[in-house]
């Protein structure tokens, strides 16, 4: 499949000479460490068209597009612009030839304001050097309202939401008149509102002319948007074909080289269990106004909303790393308002936090310390001192197991695992601690598909077992497929609540917009 | 359900952290490489002084060692937090000076002296704890403050005078052998080494300092009592510098009001050579013990060179400029990154704003 496509690609890669914006990347390789992470990959981009990536995590996407864009060196291959070969680039040299990578994190200066992350490097000044702020902040509020952004552009980076961040790049790429825009899966955290939004932004891009090509894990926006496909496997490229070519299924079998079975949840019956998890009339001002929630032994709720619409804030308040204003929470009976994480912990309520990476793993601990450092103070200890080491590791492989971690070992460093792995570590080291109540924030954001469908997997045999799960989404469909009942927030308040057959896409959308 | 596959596929126990079960692991720990480095220095000295390997000049070294052997393990604990003590050379100052005038001039006995030393060196962290802990100074400030206060109060305790007459029950500790080469207090501080890794290695406390150290942020949330472990460290750091005090009396036999300026950094160099890192979460108690070991060595193979002993302290600065860098290059080794690839974390966390090598 591959050799074909490639061969498509050269009869059909002849540049037209009259349109710039034509870049191509012919037989790339590239090795981290002795391993291949990409082997002889050739795309190629045209301008007016939106090129997708789509594959598992580690097929390679980010590294293809972060050597195209210069942030990586590569090992051998060649890289062609509009028929020039290009020298070894680095990312200042790919900006000043018009290539922009607009990263999976925003990289913006929290502390600086949007018109200084817009002109980062090159502050417009006026005579003896000093900047120039005035027609700085105005030429910036015309260029982010170009994107759609409207903030004030003397505000700090920091304060923006994720997707405003996101529009704050693609400003500076076009201030800097790249024609080539790169983006590194730019939906994953934004919600399906702001998306929509990104996406207008880009058909716009592609009608003046511009290269687009995005990574993206969602296959109804890969089908909605891009013109061309591109399908990665472990550093290969496996297809590669014009929209509407292949079906949805034929894609997804590509991206992970076998079958998979799309499942929907069989039961969709609400449990009589007790209640598990009570919340009254919880605040934390300003991102949580007043929100109930109720939650019963081996029944899965979700919590819809846009990003900002104050989902993670009450999890936190919840879990005691905000200080509730008013309100009750209840975790099966016993009052638990403002208590601590450890004594949420130890009273049964347990958080898989939404950022992994800054609030969730230890990297440079080895994954059955990772899994055993929620209940470290409840191992088996000698003389009620000395952790017994064996125990614990007894009790941190079977955890592992459980959760289906893929790892060598489990001595093996947390930051040698995938984003996925690292997931299912951290949803290892919550059930170890027996909490009857788990918030799974965002639990399969930044994990690929076979990934995603066992982390559902292993959410659901945990209420089965009895345990009350509180879903925090962003993707509406992952919401239809997990839960029984479904809470929709909207500016820190509960707007609405779908049960059973009623949780669709259309109806959590419209509320989730704040259309009643 | 598909779950318990993959883990059993690899052998369980091939690990990197943990001493004495595979083999090339075990040659990739930083203690086995500077354990290796003291042999060769040894070995050349020997070459070329034959005096070097003798009962007497080992001892010596030995004895020399312990002094920062205490400091350094006191400062792996603060540092494996993610902080920094800057006071330990003060506090084992004003230690030594205030236990030594009770020995001078009223005839205080060792274990007297030792329980003395260890209270003031609790004391003077104490200040360190309440300032990082409690008043959330970050650290290098807090200490660098009270790294001046401790060294002006040891002139402000000497008053003029100093210590010089230690009796012989003393000094006899760092002098006397029970092997060729190993003095007593030599083997007075191994325990200590062995509480310390015991306690890092296999309590609560311990896997705790090195969670906050790691990741403060994740570390709360996983129910770690963060800042109650951070003021620990503080104390415990003190409670060694305060020991550290009396092994400098030993092997010293005196103590002036400008005892331990140069030992701050000499602490901090020793921890770093044996492989803790300033950026917390990796390292240990070994690591303290040859990283000291190996410190006193080398400065003493270098008089015995005949460089000078004015160029010592510079000699310590090249020794942790070259244990940071081979630090940081073999932790970057392979990753493919280039300069400038860093990424801003715990930007909420209840630290200080880190930029580190993501």
């Amino acid at each position: 499949m591959a050799g074909a496509a490639r061969q498509g690609d050269r009869s059909g890669g002849a540049l037209v000479p009259d349109k710039r914006g034509h870049y191509a990347a012919l037989g790339i390789t590239k090795s981290f460490a002795g391993a291949a992470v990409l082997r002889d990959v050739s795309v190629h981009f045209q301008p007016g068209e939106i090129h997708a990536l789509v594959g598992e995590n580690g097929a390679g996407k980010s590294t293809l597009l972060k050597v195209m864009a210069g942030t990586y060196s590569l090992d051998a291959g060649t890289l062609v612009l509009d028929g020039d070969t290009l020298p070894t680039l680095t990312p200042r040299e790919a900006q000043r030839r018009g290539i922009y990578l607009v990263p999976q994190e925003p990289r913006l200066m929290p502390d600086l304001s949007v018109a200084e992350n817009l002109y980062l490097g090159a502050l417009p000044t006026r005579r003896f050097g000093t900047v120039a702020w005035r027609s700085m902040n105005d030429t910036t509020e015309g260029l982010i309202s170009s994107v759609g952004l409207r903030v004030d552009p003397r505000a700090l980076a920091g304060r923006l939401s994720l997707a405003q961040q996101q529009l704050l790049e693609c400003a500076r790429a076009l201030s800097h008149g790249c024609g080539i825009i790169f983006f590194d899966e730019p939906t994953s955290p934004l919600t399906a509102h702001d998306a929509e939004k990104l996406f207008t932004l880009m058909d716009q891009m592609r009608a003046r002319g511009l290269t687009l090509a995005f990574i993206s894990h969602r296959l109804d926006e890969v089908d909605a948007i891009s013109d061309r496909i591109t399908v990665l496997r472990d550093g290969v490229v496996v297809a590669r074909e014009e929209r509407g070519t292949l079906t949805r299924e034929q894609l997804v079998n590509a991206m992970i080289g076998r079958q998979l079975t799309v499942t929907r949840r069989a039961g969709h019956a609400l449990p009589d269990g007790a209640v598990m998890l009570e919340v009254n009339g919880i605040s934390s001002p300003p991102e949580v106004n007043g929100m109930s929630v109720h939650v019963r032994a081996g029944e899965i709720v979700g919590l819809a909303g846009l990003v900002g619409s104050g989902r993670t804030e009450f999890a936190e308040t919840l879990f005691g790393i905000r200080a509730p204003a008013a309100g009750t929470i209840r975790v099966d009976g016993r009052d638990i308002t403002g208590c601590s994480p450890r004594r949420c912990i130890d009273s049964g309520l347990v958080y898989l936090a939404e950022d992994r990476g800054r609030s969730g793993i230890f990297p440079d601990v080895d994954i059955a310390r990772n899994a055993t450092s929620a209940i470290v103070g409840r191992l088996p200890r000698l003389a009620r001192i000395f952790i017994q080491p064996r125990k614990e590791q007894e009790l941190a492989r079977t955890a592992v197991q459980r959760m289906d971690v893929r790892a060598g070992s489990i001595a093996a460093l947390m930051k040698t695992l995938s984003g996925g792995n690292q997931q299912k570590a951290l949803l290892a080291r919550w059930m170890l601690a027996e909490p009857r109540v788990a918030i799974f924030d965002e639990p399969t954001r930044g994990v690929d598909v076979g990934a995603k469908e066992s982390i559902y997997e292993i959410i659901e045999s945990l209420a089965e077992d009895g345990l009350a799960a509180l879903v925090i989404s962003s993707e509406l469909e992952e919401l239809v497929r997990l839960c029984d009942r479904v809470y929709v927030v909207y500016e820190g308040s509960i707007v609405g609540e779908l049960a059973g057959a009623d949780v669709t896409l259309t109806a959590l959308g419209q509320l989730a917009v704040g259309a009643s | 359900m598909t779950l318990a596959r993959n883990i059993e596929a690899a052998p369980p126990d091939q690990r990197g952290g943990s001493p004495g079960r595979a083999w090339p692991g075990l040659l990739r720990r930083r203690e086995v490489l500077v354990l290796a480095a003291i042999v060769l220095i040894i070995a050349a000295s020997t070459a070329a002084h034959p005096y070097f390997w003798s009962s007497g000049n080992l001892a010596f070294i030995f004895a020399d060692s312990v002094v920062i052997m205490f400091l350094a393990l006191g400062e792996s604990f603060v540092m494996l937090g993610r902080g920094i003590d800057l006071s330990v050379g003060s506090i084992m100052g004003l230690s030594a000076i205030i236990v030594g005038f009770r020995i001078q001039n009223h005839g205080m006995t060792l274990l007297p002296a030792v329980i003395l030393g260890a209270a003031i060196g609790v004391v003077l962290g104490l200040g360190n704890a309440i300032l990082v802990g409690v008043v959330r100074l970050p650290p290098i400030i807090a200490t660098l403050g009270t790294l001046s206060v401790y060294s002006g109060l040891e002139f402000v305790v000497t008053n003029g005078n100093q210590v010089d007459t230690i009796p012989d029950s003393f000094t006899d500790l760092g002098s006397h052998t029970v092997l060729p080469g190993v003095p007593v207090i030599l083997l007075i501080t191994l325990p200590f080494v062995l509480v310390a890794a015991a306690v890092l290695r296999h309590t609560v406390f311990g896997r705790s300092i090195y969670a906050a150290g790691d990741d403060a942020e994740a570390a709360y949330r996983a129910g770690l009592p963060v800042r109650r472990v951070l003021f620990m460290t503080y104390l415990i750091s003190g409670l060694f510098a305060g020991l550290a005090g009396i092994a400098f009396l030993i092997y010293t036999s005196g103590a002036s009001s400008t005892t331990g300026i140069n030992d701050n950094l000499t602490a901090i160099a020793a921890a770093i050579i044996g492989g803790t890192a300033l950026t917390g979460g990796r390292g240990g108690a070994f690591g303290a013990f040859v990283g000291s070991v190996f410190l006193t060595v080398t400065l003493t193979a270098m008089s015995y060179a005949h460089i000078a002993d004015v160029w010592q302290p510079a000699g310590v600065g090249v020794l942790v400029l070259l244990a940071v860098f081979s630090d940081t290059r073999s932790r970057q080794g392979g990753t493919g990154r280039r300069p400038g690839q860093r990424r801003y974390r715990r930007r909420q966390g209840p630290e200080n704003l880190e930029v580190v090598k993501a």
